[in-house]
């Protein structure tokens, strides 16, 4: 399983005091930023010997998946006139802005219903159950490729999505969902290192390999790690200069959990998935952290503290962790014209930054101009790297599905580690 | 015909659901989804993983979990006796007409959600909390109590659950007939020797009642250690229950974690129901 920044999105508290109006003008006025990268991912070739068991294709870079297709679970027709009544989306926590849905409501007469999950196994579950029925649905990159052979998805009919082009071009035609099948792309994050630089003796760029900061004994009793087996055995494997993230090699498993295990002894290691606010009120010096996770810290600040202490890590070379959330619709909805009218406004340029403004994680959009937001102050100039370019997907490396045989062994070995033997 | 409802009750509320968890933890995975799909016929059951399970636990890490479990439970319950024997006591025997008052105090700040009460103890216990504030006033240095300390755990366990021992305990104090306390003193022993040679038998099965009603969320509980600690070292079988039902792949296996659990609270149910039996046999 991988987890997923809104996971446990019922601890956390809405991203607020974004100046919204002032940073989206000033973002728009880099829409004409083009160009911001090749179909990178698009172009990788591969076979398509990885399968999970039950006929799900493992989507590598190196091995892109068209995901299939079937008689009974067809595409809409073109040029259906909308829908009217109620859109029922199905979403994560605080996942989307109530104001971009407003303005949407606004325009098209409608009302949109949002239902909220808080993982991703709650809503596959509760969408493979045949009791619940949406028309758009927020699911994670690693999942469409089971939430597609499970024929819970329709296929996207383009001439209702001409926003699309918005969208960064490698990921108009993502490894995972080959032509974008069944999906459009909606958020991204990348995990990195926060930490305190008030407080820990050596930040991670003093290190030869910065993620043995988590392993400095300096900073024992002060060292979190994200509650998450693939993103912190993940990590373990980065740090060994094993780049494959995805690995069902047990042996591979075996060796970072062995070395995450030393963190039990050498800092007392804890686990938990709330940097925000645990770096800026200083309750902690080191946190494995999601790159939204540590620009919001600056709205939990605090009185006296300042964003100047809190530092954020990511590869310079782009190679970390990193990954992605698609809009996909339903299987069955009951407004499918509606879902892609609402996709295609998601994918519309001022509405995602909108979105963004109020989310925190950034949408992939040509439009966006990375280095206005931070002229903008809206991402700290000295958190920069929490910022994600295209060029990011082709150097980092992204959590994806294994097959169940995979899950098991990364299970175990993350059940061995918090059991804290 | 008049132990139906008992009988109804049974089957409704314990047998099905224990025959569904058996079904999850010796059936299988959606090989799509990674669902679990029960399988209802026991002819039909896996028992690979299960057997996993119990290896592991039997020899292998999640052994250590259970131990420190039952150690944490067993702490706190000692704590929870120390605490909530005297309270009770006092209210059944001395509180006269302010019991009602009394009980109700008690049990005021469990109105509130175990969740937000634990959480507040998160904020409470902060290096620059209120606690630390408390006993810096006696010269006693700042604790980092959220650093992942057993300690801190087993106080949440204690705080937690401490009213569901008063309460059992206030209800076998009260029912104890004034009439044979007043008996024991007029056969010449002393308020200590009454207690313990009068009282404190009586009130066994309260005890005993109070025990299992208290431990048995107890070691199920998952949160106070997650938010209390956070620490892997800390982590109870819940913790363990938890990773496997709600974020991992293997639903059966945390299927098979229940089941290994209940065969342990069982024991301790089975001596609670045997005594309880043998004392309702001394009775008559």
């Amino acid at each position: 399983m991988v987890f997923h920044p809104r996971e446990r999105g019922s601890r956390r508290p809405r991203v607020v005091g974004i100046p919204r109006r002032e940073f989206i003008r000033l973002s728009m006025m880099g829409a004409a930023t083009a160009g911001l990268g090749p179909a990178l991912l698009a172009a990788c070739g591969g076979d398509d010997d990885d399968a999970a068991a039950g006929g799900v294709q493992l989507s590598r870079p190196d091995n892109p998946v068209t995901l299939p297709t079937f008689d009974d679970v067809e595409a809409i027709a073109d040029d259906l006139p909308v829908e009217s009544g109620t859109l029922k989306v199905f979403n994560y926590q605080e996942y989307i802005s109530p104001d971009v849905l407003a303005a949407f409501e606004d325009e098209f007469g409608v009302t949109v219903e949002v239902t909220t999950f808080i993982s991703m196994d709650e809503a596959i579950a509760k969408l493979s159950s045949g009791d619940t029925q949406f028309d758009v649905y927020f699911p994670t990159a690693d999942v469409i490729g089971k939430v597609a052979a499970g024929k819970l998805l329709q296929p996207l009919n383009k001439s209702y999505l001409p926003n699309i082009t918005n969208v960064w071009e490698s990921l108009q035609d993502p490894f995972y969902d080959k032509g974008g099948v069944y999906s459009v792309p909606y958020t991204l994050f990348s995990t990195g290192i926060g930490y305190r630089v008030d407080a820990v003796v050596k930040t991670p760029d003093m290190f030869d390999n910065p993620y043995d900061i988590f392993w400095d004994p300096s900073n024992s009793g002060q060292v979190y790690l994200l509650e998450d087996d693939r993103e912190v055995f993940g990590m373990a494997m980065l740090r060994r200069g094993q780049t494959e993230v995805n690995t069902e090699d047990a042996e591979l498993v075996e060796a970072a959990l062995a070395d995450v295990s030393e963190l039990n002894d050498l800092v007392s290691v804890k686990l938990g998935a709330e940097a925000y606010t645990v770096l800026p009120e200083k309750r902690t010096w080191v946190h494995q952290a999601w790159s939204g996770d540590v620009v919001n810290a600056q709205y939990y600040l605090p009185e006296g503290e300042t964003i100047d202490n809190i530092g954020f890590w990511y590869p310079a070379d782009g190679g970390g962790m990193i990954g992605s959330d698609t809009i996909a619709v339903m299987r069955g909805a009951e407004r499918p014209v509606l879902a892609h009218t609402f996709i295609n406004y998601l994918l519309d340029a001022t509405h995602s930054i909108e979105n963004y403004s109020w989310l925190g994680y950034q949408p992939p959009q040509t439009g966006f101009d990375p280095d206005l937001a931070v002229a903008d102050e809206y991402v700290p100039a000295h958190l920069a790297s929490a910022i994600i370019r295209p060029q990011d997907f082709e150097r980092g490396h992204q959590l994806l599905q294994l097959s169940l045989p995979g899950e098991k062994i990364w299970d175990d070995a993350w059940s061995k580690f918090i059991a804290g033997a | 015909m008049l132990a139906a409802p008992g009988v109804v009750w049974l089957v409704l509320l314990f047998l099905v659901p224990f025959y569904a968890i058996l079904a999850v933890a010796f059936g299988d995975l959606d090989p799509i989804f990674g669902n679990a799909v029960p399988v209802w016929s026991p002819f039909g059951w896996d028992f690979t993983l299960f057997t996993e399970i119990v290896e592991r636990v039997f020899g292998g890490e999640l052994g250590q979990v259970f131990i420190r479990t039952f150690v944490y439970v067993g702490l706190a319950l000692t704590i929870s006796f120390l605490i909530g024997y005297p309270v009770a006591y006092f209210v059944s025997r001395h509180a006269g007409r302010r019991r009602g008052l009394l009980l109700g105090l008690l049990l005021a700040p469990f109105w509130i959600n175990y969740l937000m009460r634990m959480l507040a103890w998160v904020n409470l216990l902060q290096e620059d909390g209120y606690v630390n504030d408390a006993i810096a006033m006696f010269g006693v240095d700042r604790g980092s109590w959220l650093d992942g300390r057993s300690f801190t755990v087993i106080m949440g366990l204690v705080y937690g659950y401490v009213p569901f021992l008063i309460l059992p305990l206030f209800a076998a104090l009260d029912r104890i007939d004034q009439r044979v306390l007043e008996a024991s003193r007029d056969l010449g022993m002393g308020p200590a020797r009454t207690f313990w040679r009068v009282t404190l038998p009586m009130s066994r099965q309260g005890i005993l009642a109070a025990g299992v009603i208290t431990a048995l969320p107890m070691t199920g509980d998952y949160y106070t250690a997650d938010l209390l600690s956070g620490s892997p070292r800390t982590s109870m079988v819940g913790n363990q229950i938890e990773f496997y039902l709600f974020e991992g792949s293997q639903k059966n296996a945390g299927a098979s974690l229940v089941l290994v659990l209940s065969v342990f609270l069982m024991v301790a149910m089975a001596y609670y129901m045997w005594s309880t039996d043998r004392t309702t046999r001394e009775l008559r």
